[in-house]
């Protein structure tokens, strides 16, 4: 993002914006930038808080009155994550440990999942699950015949964005009740409880053996995962 | 929180390795007028587009356009799996604050809001990987008379 501010700022266009890394910004001085704390996916901070939201963009709007730069602020508050008891799951995960294949455990999961992703339809009237032009049902089909037979030819952008859109599936319908949620709770009970995240750590561990394929093993799970995570199968 | 200080050794690492030096000295636009007379547009490298646009790829510094009529059709397809996906999924206005734009132009704090607003997908590329999108986009805005850009990483 520094670069696109440096960038733009050369063509004549004044620039401001979020930095999340301090670090970062302290070492490429972007023009103007303000600090905050929030966690990374967060830039505004929490959602549906307008009020915070508009207060951080204000702060990094104001950066534009100043005089000589590079300017790099701190904004003075934490985006608080709220201690009251989140809605519960409505879904209660359960893994098979038999022999069942991960296209049938997974499609066993879609079915607990549907009427939540639904009613998340119609209380966010949005959905952000649509990279592919796919069902949900054809998506866990690729998810699960890839994890069942790793070593098959894959389109593995196809498989990436196959994986993100039913990610987002799952989000949604996981959220689908309105309240604070916390996403390091969401993000645990993603990856370590579900079948998806299964097969997700699966797959990713498939392709972290073959070394020309370590890469794409990277976008598949998160840092944190790699190193916390306790159900590697 | 993103102090590296609170972050488990690999991940300040991780983080750390993203420092890029400077491409030159930073360049700096006087202010020509006051912020309740600027025309502001978004830019964000969440990697969004609407839903039917190319998807972003690996080492994809190319650019979507987003018009504040496509807030509820915008989907995300950052090839990288290590921030929060969830505050986008609830609320866009965490990622890319088209609502709060708007709501500064109606009050008076800001000018105008532009007609469209730009992603990318900040995942690691080099910063010269950005620079054919970025001048792009720098045209596109000035001829939308766009005054400032404000920017949002994920």
């Amino acid at each position: 993002m520094c670069a696109i501010a440096y960038y733009l700022e050369d063509e004549g266009i004044m620039t401001t914006g979020i930095a999340l890394v301090r670090e970062n910004a302290e070492v490429f001085l972007p023009p103007r930038l303000l600090w905050v704390s929030f966690p990374l996916g967060r830039p505004m901070g929490n959602p549906n808080d307008p009020e915070f939201q508009t207060r951080v963009l204000k702060a990094g709007l104001e950066l534009l009155s100043a005089e000589a730069g590079p300017v790099l602020e701190d904004f003075p508050e934490d985006a608080e994550v709220a201690d009251t008891t989140p809605p519960v799951c409505p879904v209660s995960f359960s893994r098979s440990t038999d022999t069942e294949s991960w296209v049938g455990q997974l499609h066993r999961e879609l079915e607990l999942l549907k009427p939540w992703y639904e009613l998340s339809l119609s209380r966010r009237a949005r959905t952000t699950v649509g990279l592919l032009n796919e069902s949900i049902e054809a998506l866990i089909e690729t998810i699960g015949n890839a994890a069942d037979d790793p070593d098959q030819p894959t389109d593995l952008m196809y498989l990436k964005s196959a994986i993100e859109d039913t990610k987002a599936y799952y989000l949604e319908a996981m959220t689908a009740q309105p309240g604070e949620y916390n996403f390091v709770h969401l993000q645990q009970q993603l990856w370590d409880d579900t079948v998806l995240g299964s097969a997700m750590r699966h797959l990713a561990a498939h392709f972290q053996r073959i070394e020309k394929l370590q890469v794409f093993a990277r976008v598949l799970e998160p840092r944190q995962a790699l190193v916390t995570g306790t159900r590697h199968d | 929180m993103v102090r590296l200080t609170d972050l488990p050794e690999e991940e300040r690492e991780h983080l750390l390795g993203k420092n890029l030096q400077p491409l030159g000295s930073t360049p700096w636009v006087e202010k020509k007028k006051a912020l309740s007379e600027m025309r502001i547009a978004l830019i964000t490298t969440a990697g969004i587009h609407r839903r039917g646009d190319t998807n972003f790829g690996f080492g994809d510094g190319s650019y979507r356009p987003i018009a504040a009529a496509d807030a509820d059709q915008l989907v995300m397809s950052h090839v990288s799996v290590n921030y929060d996906r969830s505050g986008f999924v609830e609320d866009l206005n965490v990622v890319l604050p088209l609502d709060r734009l708007n709501e500064l132009a109606d009050a008076g704090v800001i000018g105008s809001t532009a007609d469209l607003h730009y992603s990318f997908m900040g995942a690691g590329l080099t910063p010269e990987m950005y620079e054919e999108g970025a001048r792009d986009v720098a045209r596109h805005l000035k001829a939308d008379e766009v005054d400032a850009v404000f920017l949002t990483p994920v």
